[in-house]
């Protein structure tokens, strides 16, 4: 079974710089994948080199059946993927309909079908209305838009989106990132690379960290729950030696901390052995106030594995 | 290749042009000089003396063969100089706006961006020269016929034609693929310029020379003009060759 992406120990150095150091990864079809990493971990090289716009150093890699080792397959690649650069580069002189226009022709789409989608995606991102305008005129997050419908124009099976919502304002983000929902539901295979943790968690199936090297490649859940104890916090009125005593007796509990009224718990499955938990205090004497779960966050992940990764 | 992908890129570009006053005002500016005023400066300066009656018939005659002759050079030399204009801004201008990642990842090869970029540099300048051309030869021949001493149509003739049909638009090739070899290799608009402008003298003794073969005779100006041919060949080969997608895109800055 392939992947729609593929990479084996794909490698790109610059003279005596490694930017990517043996991938290998996979991306099945209809899936969101994040590529999470800092500036100059690898993300636009690695991105550029599945486009077919650069080349690799070493080791392989395939987007559906075609390679991009082999000339012929990088013209079929190019012609099956859309691409958004972090830079958006579209023609400030020329009208938001001819760029979309010319760019179209470009992926071969015949010219009914060009129209249609040319005036699908204006609409749908609320930009038909001004598509005689110079895309110079735009301001920051129409531009990223229209460069979104640009990468869309020829209905690509593969989407690249390079640091989709960077530099834009938190409502432009916000339409950024509903559209690529959107997209989402139309089960496109969808590329991002992205410092932005919170969209990374929100949008994407995967998330891959990289920092030259392939650090972690996982589900957003699975990265937390992977690296950090799931954490059950029971709010009391007050605690007792003889509560504590109690809960620490019971082998769900792997671990044991209090702050303040609080009992901060390690429990592998809270779903299952919080309600043993509660009925304990409860003989114990305790009077809870409320019981949550502290949730380590993605943040905490991203950072814990690239400080990691620093490190070795 | 696929020309009509390379007519896609042309016809954008040439749009990206006629919004742009600098790179208009500059390819107007040159005709109207060189091809325009000065022949007309040269016509009134020889008309006094014609009217004052100082100048025998032959020697109007000769002097006005000069003036066809320069007028005939300069429109070798416009479509020389002026891609560098255009022709120098084809990849530095995409690099400038950002927007050559994106043109680089469409399925479009090598060959066919090069040949769309040439021919956009290439029709506007051609253009340009041929309306100069024409509006000089207007000029000339208005004015050799009013003139009781000539009388006569003077332009086009045999050896204008060959300049202005095969060597003027040879030239503009030889210097659109030099210019675009310099603007793939450069990563700034003034440099590439620059560059151009340099690439450019070396064209113009050749265009020279060529022009005054064809002056000499017609078997020497058709060897000049296969000669310009294999060279604008050569060249375009040449440009694909040094064109590298990688290098424009991780060594510019």
């Amino acid at each position: 079974m392939q992947g729609l992406i593929d990479t084996k120990d794909l490698t790109r150095k610059f003279d005596n710089l490694t930017a990517v150091d043996n991938l290998t990864l996979r991306v099945e079809d209809g899936e969101v994948f994040g590529f999470l990493g800092p500036n100059g971990a690898g993300k636009t090289t690695t991105v550029r080199m599945l486009c077919c716009l650069i080349g690799k150093t070493s080791g392989q890699a395939t987007i559906g059946n075609y390679s991009i080792d082999k000339e012929e397959d990088c013209l079929k690649i190019r012609k099956m993927v859309g691409f958004l650069p972090e830079n958006v580069g579209l023609y400030d002189s020329l009208s938001a309909y001819r760029n979309l226009d010319f760019y179209g022709q470009l992926y071969e789409v015949p010219e009914p079908k060009r129209k249609e989608n040319i005036e699908r995606l204006l609409k749908l991102l609320g930009i038909w209305e001004r598509r005689e305008d110079a895309a110079g005129t735009f301001s920051k997050g129409m531009k990223q838009k229209l460069a979104i419908a640009r990468a869309l124009i020829h209905d690509p099976q593969l989407l690249f989106l390079d640091e989709p919502t960077a530099n834009l304002d938190p409502e432009a983000s916000k339409t950024v990132r509903d559209f690529v929902i959107e997209l989402k539901k139309e089960k496109r295979t969808i590329f991002i690379n992205t410092h932005n943790l919170d969209e990374a968690e929100r949008l994407c199936d995967r998330i891959a960290i990289l920092k030259t090297k392939l650090v972690a490649v996982d589900s957003p859940k699975n990265l937390q729950r992977s690296l950090y104890n799931r954490k059950t916090i029971v709010h009391l009125d007050h605690i007792s030696k003889d509560l504590v005593a109690a809960v620490e007796k019971l082998s769900v509990v792997k671990n044991i901390r209090t702050n303040d009224n609080k009992l901060i718990l390690d429990i592998d499955t809270p779903e299952k052995d919080n309600p043993e938990v509660v009925r304990t205090i409860v003989k114990a004497g305790g009077n809870i106030q409320y019981v949550t779960e502290l949730r380590s966050t993605l943040e905490d992940v991203y950072l814990k594995l690239i400080r990691e990764a620093s490190t070795q | 290749m696929r020309l009509w992908k390379s007519w896609i890129v042309t016809r954008k570009d040439l749009s990206v042009f006629r919004k742009n006053k600098y790179v208009l005002y500059s390819l107007i500016a040159m005709p109207i000089i060189l091809g325009v005023v000065l022949p007309i400066i040269f016509i009134f300066a020889l008309n006094t003396q014609i009217t004052s009656g100082e100048l025998p018939r032959e020697q109007v005659l000769a002097a006005v063969n000069q003036i066809v002759g320069l007028a005939t050079m300069y429109f070798v030399l416009i479509p020389a100089i002026l891609p560098s204009i255009i022709a120098s801004y084809s990849f530095v201008g995409e690099k400038i706006e950002k927007s050559l990642e994106p043109l680089l990842a469409t399925p479009t090869t090598d060959g066919e961006l090069l040949l769309g970029k040439s021919l956009a540099s290439f029709i506007p300048c051609m253009v340009v020269t041929y309306v100069g051309a024409a509006i000089s030869a207007i000029i000339i021949d208005f004015w050799s016929i009013t003139t009781p001493q000539i009388a006569t149509i003077i332009i086009p003739n045999p050896y204008w034609l060959l300049v202005i049909g095969a060597i003027a638009p040879l030239a503009c090739i030889m210097s659109v693929e030099a210019n675009i070899i310099v603007s793939s290799k450069v990563n700034d608009i003034r440099a590439a310029q620059q560059l151009g402008g340099l690439v450019v003298l070396p064209l113009i003794f050749v265009v020279i020379f060529a022009s005054t073969s064809a002056q000499l005779s017609t078997i020497l100006a058709l060897a000049v003009i296969i000669a310009l041919a294999i060279a604008d060949i050569a060249l375009f080969y040449l440009s694909k060759a040094t064109f590298q997608r990688e290098e424009i895109l991780t060594k510019w800055k």
